[in-house]
């Protein structure tokens, strides 16, 4: 398994971007229902790794964030998602 | 992790990616259709005052004013809302390119069609071509929209059965299904 995606929060925000083109900060703190120093941090991981790809802009003179997933993390994703899958089958 | 873990990871990613992907949540494009409703719905009333002479044929411009402020606007409101960097979901991109390609279908047919569509028949050919976006987003789990492409058709058919009010029920339809569910879709989402 993943070992980044074994986090709840991780794999929330990766379901939550799969989707979508660009996601802002504050749409995936609604979606994942997370504050943002969490969603913040694990964001960060995600985008250290290479799952997820980030772009800084302003928007009215202010700093957003906004959000993408890339090809790896869409890949890391569904690979993850088989095997939890296989482990609740494995399982009943 | 086990597997009772794993069942509950599984369902919560299930759960936003499903969010995302059935749900067709057009709140942000809600002012499109208050625009175009409003602006079509008006410019069928205009000429059908011109054709009850209730109004001079000169109001003709009036009407071309309308529809290039909703354009105006389009464009403004789309650009205001691509500064802000929250994109879409494909699903509403996928919206996106159904609205382009009924409307831009409609357009051309109105624009190179008027001696096969003649009179009101032009102003139906938007009725259509509305009312296939708006089942479009009905399909998408969203029964306001459902509704709306309902009252379009509807004012179609009746307006079919009344030719001396074709311009008034026309304007109906576009007043209550377009412009109607755009208001709809703002005050369901806030």
């Amino acid at each position: 398994m993943d070992e980044l995606l074994l986090s709840k929060v991780r794999l929330g925000i990766v379901a939550a971007l799969l989707a979508s083109e660009w996601t802002s900060f504050g749409a995936l703190a609604e979606t994942t229902q997370t504050t943002g120093g969490n969603l913040g941090a694990n964001l960060a991981k995600l985008v250290d790794a290479g799952y997820v790809e980030e772009e800084k802009l302003f928007v009215a003179r202010r700093p957003q964030s906004r959000y993408r997933l890339s090809a790896r993390g869409r890949k890391a994703f569904l690979e993850h998602v088989a095997q939890l899958q296989s482990l609740v089958k494995g399982a009943s | 992790m086990n597997s009772s873990e794993a069942r509950e990871h599984l369902e919560m990613a299930e759960r936003i990616v499903a969010a995302s992907t059935r749900e067709l949540s057009l709140r942000y494009a809600a002012p499109f259709f208050i625009a175009w409703g409003l602006a079509s719905g008006t410019v069928c009333l205009i000429f059908q005052l011109i054709e009850r002479g209730l109004v001079p044929a000169t109001a003709t411009w009036a009407s071309g004013g309308l529809l290039a402020a909703a354009v105006i606007f389009s464009i403004v409101y789309a650009r205001r809302k691509a500064r802000c960097g929250a994109g879409l979901t494909f699903l509403q991109r996928e919206f996106l390119n159904v609205l382009w390609i009924a409307m831009g279908v409609a357009f051309v047919s109105n624009a190179g069609g008027w001696n096969i569509f003649p009179t009101f028949g032009l102003s139906a050919i938007y009725t259509i071509a509305a009312s296939i976006v708006l089942f479009y987003i009905g399909l998408h789990e969203n029964r306001r929209a459902l509704l709306g492409g309902i009252v379009l058709l509807a004012s179609l058919v009746v307006a079919n059965f009344m030719p001396s009010v074709v311009g008034y029920v026309l304007a109906a339809g576009f007043y209550l299904g377009y412009a109607g569910f755009g208001v709809a879709e703002l005050m369901a989402r806030e």
